[in-house]
């Protein structure tokens, strides 16, 4: 027994002793690490949240006034416009997408605004009874922007073509309720998102400051991981033909009928992520992001910062998705040497922000429960 | 001094500590069995899967079709009471174990230090008279019945409780833990919004302080835990140490399996009162009762001390195996289960699977999610001999849809313990033509350390 407790003193010794020796060391070289993780989180939702679904909405609610006059007055013009605003209200769902937890989740927003390619066979068809169910399961790839950009581009036709079947044809009146039931879903959608994070869901966020699975940093972290893989398979590899042996797959493209702003697409979703990232808003107010907690845990990456090198690597693949022309689905196969590069850059930011940036948080991101040990 | 032991091994001891372990045991795995479905567990990992990741040579293992793993999970609580009861308990407790075993030799995703802990002492407690005192089953059969035995049997649990303690303790010296306060440096700080501690939660010395603590509280509280003067405080940082341990980190049940069976280091005495205390509370008057011994056969004690030996051989060697195979072993992982190695490391990946078409060497990139779950992709990225599984699922699978000799090969990049992430494996190894096996797995690209 008296050489049990001599051991257990003599370790414990040494322990002590080189842990004050580090304790010194540790002290002198790394200060107390204090970073304020509520202020993140206020940042996040206030200045960043809660702005890209109001920015989202009030594009949307743009785009049906200019879709409304177009159907009032049936011009080439008008169609223009309400494409243009089309085009724009798209664009900024981009700076929504993200944020799929909360109020969003219960929406279901992705799937029910913007599955793609969409089933032009289901939209004719709806369209044609004029009985259909948007919220039934089978008419998620009948519904949301991609319809949408179906409708008002048509597939190869031309604008004069297009505006005959909103006016002339036997399904016009129809295919103008179509249209409106697919705005109206999103517009009735984005409304009570924004009310349930005004309402409540606010201080939610706010308040689980934790890095437990659910916590809101957790959540924040996967859907921006999420939204990344969106980016590398949906709006690029799976067109590139990265699943299908190389053989490009052009019609997979996001708002394929449009023609002109698939690339534009991805790029507004990659600068909302590089904000979320740097916890910056759309007027480009630079608040605490996961930029400023991985500084402030001081977080190495080979001879440089981790924060570095992810904010260098958003840089590099910017530059390599400026180079991607529209219409991407002609890109996909006619260039694809520059497509394939903007994918490879893709793919090493994935890496950086899916493990090493939740692994030096501490993060658990993974959705599934389970016990660790 | 070979007396002396023998002795300590065959000196009758009473049997209340066991009773309670058994009950304590049954009672706890009644609840985890209880939780694990209730969390919807069942399903998210016997059921949804679409492919399961077995274990070298129990690869015959296979879960059972659908809804009937819930069955399974009812005989495991059926069993779990029984054993607390003490009814028909020798059969409660092989069958808690085949079935506890079965449910873990499914899918290594699962692997957790814990369900291997539980797996052998449902094995042990097997070979223990543990119904011989305060169960239904000395209700049932009076002849059962015996007041004392001889000590090795309670050693047995005792023993496997210092191994568990000792092993996890030798692991955790290394530089990593010791030197760089790694993975505590980075677990620590994500809990700074805690009250109180939280702020202390993200100073270096901390992170520290807990590792150099978590390792000397290993290594010695299996001594202090045999010795009757120490019990007492020992088994006041058991119950800090684990509440500790829960608090920080998801590991669900098992801080609070440990401080109840770690009990079983107080006095008879102790225990004779808490079964008194829990007859008082059924309005049972304590009756006095003989002292009866339970002798076990000759033939018995052979086998028992030969199980005994072989037990604790395997135990103690099993963790050292990882000495045979080349490598950093956290890298690698090869040796590493088994071994008591808990909360070491902090490891995540990515891996990314292209099927390619040999004659065109044309490439798919393989969705994941399509064939695993989330916790599978997650286990796999950062595993060696996962990866070499799911290559083998992969070929199978893209021969099915049409692609004529495809190759399997991976890209996953690896971080350890705050290092940079790199790739663990790259595209020049044909996964699925490798195999899982007892081997070094010479394919891995070695850890970069610095």
């Amino acid at each position: 027994m008296k050489k049990i407790t001599l051991i257990i003193i003599a370790l414990l010794f040494i322990g002590i002793l080189t842990d004050c020796k580090k304790k010194k060391k540790s002290e002198e070289e790394d200060p107390e690490i204090s970073f304020d993780k509520s202020g993140m989180l206020s940042n996040y939702s206030n200045n960043v949240i809660a702005p890209n679904f109001t920015v989202a909405k009030t594009a949307l609610d743009s785009f049906a006034l200019a879709y409304a006059d177009f159907i009032q007055t049936k011009t080439v013009a008008n169609l223009l416009v309400a494409r243009q605003k089309f085009n724009r209200a798209y664009n900024q769902y981009q700076l929504m997408s993200l944020f799929e937890f909360g109020p969003s989740e219960t929406e279901i927003v992705r799937a029910n605004f913007d599955t793609y390619p969409t089933d032009s066979v289901q939209i004719k068809s709806n369209i044609s009874t004029g009985t259909y169910n948007l919220s039934q399961v089978n008419n998620i790839p009948a519904k949301g922007f991609p319809a949408i950009d179906y409708l008002l581009y048509g597939h190869n036709i031309s604008d004069a073509s297009v505006l005959t079947l909103f006016d002339t044809d036997a399904n016009a009146a129809n295919r103008n309720g179509y249209v409106n039931s697919c705005l109206g879903e999103m517009q009735t959608k984005l409304n009570s998102i924004i009310s349930a994070w005004n309402a409540s869901y606010k201080n939610t966020f706010n308040a689980s400051t934790g890095s437990e699975i659910g916590s809101s940093l957790g959540l924040l972290i996967n859907q921006l991981n999420y939204e990344i893989d969106l980016i590398k398979n949906g709006k690029i590899g799976i067109p590139l033909g990265k699943k299908t042996l190389g053989v490009a797959l052009p019609e997979k493209c996001e708002a394929y009928y449009a023609k002109t702003i698939s690339v534009s697409l991805a790029k507004t979703c990659l600068s909302n992520i590089e904000n979320v990232y740097l916890g910056r808003s759309i007027n480009g107010a630079d608040g605490l992001g996961l930029d400023d907690y991985l500084e402030a845990l001081k977080v190495q990456h080979n001879s440089g910062t981790l924060n570095d090198a992810i904010k260098n690597q958003f840089s590099i693949v910017k530059v390599k998705l400026a180079l991607v022309n529209e219409p991407l689905s002609v890109s996909v196969t006619n260039d694809i040497a520059t497509v394939d590069a903007a994918y490879v850059e893709l793919v090493k930011l994935l890496v950086l922000l899916k493990t090493d940036m939740p692994s030096a948080l501490g993060i658990v991101i993974t959705y599934q429960d389970g016990d660790g040990d | 001094m070979i007396n002396n032991i023998k002795t300590y091994f065959t000196k009758s001891v009473h049997l209340a500590p066991l009773a309670i372990f058994r009950m304590a045991f049954g009672i706890l795995m009644l609840l985890s069995t209880l939780r694990f479905i209730a969390k919807g567990w069942v399903y998210t990992m016997y059921i949804k899967p679409k492919l399961f990741f077995p274990y070298y040579g129990f690869e015959w293992i296979k879960p059972l079709e659908g809804n009937l793993m819930y069955v399974v999970f009812g005989i495991l609580a059926i069993a779990a009471l029984c054993i607390a009861l003490g009814l028909f308990y020798r059969a409660s407790a092989i069958l808690f174990f085949l079935v506890f075993t079965y449910v873990e030799l499914i899918d290594k995703t699962n692997y957790l230090n814990h369900y291997y802990f539980i797996s052998i002492m449902s094995f042990l407690l097997i070979f223990l008279p543990a119904h011989r005192y305060f169960s239904l089953d000395v209700y049932r059969k009076k002849e059962l019945f015996a007041t004392n035995a001889p000590n090795y049997f309670i050693l047995l649990i005792k023993f496997q409780v210092f191994i568990v303690y000792f092993f996890a303790g030798l692991a955790k010296v290394n530089s990593d833990w010791l030197l760089h306060a790694q993975p505590l440096k980075i677990w620590l700080p994500a809990h700074s919004e805690m009250p109180i501690i939280g702020s202390l939660l993200t100073q270096q010395w901390v992170a520290f302080v807990f590792s150099w603590f978590g390792c000397i509280y290993d290594l010695v509280i299996p001594f202090l835990l045999f010795s009757p003067r120490f019990i007492k405080p020992a088994y006041v940082l058991v119950i800090i140490f684990h509440l500790a341990t829960s608090l920080f980190f998801n590991i669900g049940m098992f801080p609070y399996i440990m401080i109840t069976l770690t009990a079983i280091f107080f006095t008879e005495n102790f225990h004779i009162q808490l079964i008194n205390k829990i007859e008082s509370l059924f309005k049972r008057s304590k009756k006095t009762e003989p002292m009866i011994y339970y002798n076990p056969s000759p033939l018995t004690v052979k086998l028992f001390y030969s199980l005994f030996f072989i037990h604790f051989t395997l135990q103690i060697l099993i963790p050292f195996r990882y000495l045979f195979y080349d490598g950093n072993l956290y890298w690698t992982e090869q040796g590493y289960r088994f071994s008591w190695r808990v909360m070491l490391m902090e490891k995540a990946g990515t891996a990314f699977f292209y099927v390619r078409e040999k004659n065109t060497g044309k490439e798919i990139e393989v969705s994941n999610s399509d064939y695993l779950t989330p916790m599978q992709e997650k286990m796999m990225a950062t595993q060696p001999d996962m990866l070499v599984n799911y290559a083998h699922f992969l070929k199978d699978e893209f021969q099915k849809k049409g692609i004529v000799n495809p190759e399997v090969v991976s890209e996953s990049y690896v971080t350890l313990n705050g290092k940079a992430s790199c790739l663990m494996v790259d595209k020049k190894t044909d996964l699925s033509k490798e195999e899982d096996s007892f081997k070094t797995k010479k394919w891995i690209i070695p850890f970069n350390n610095n």
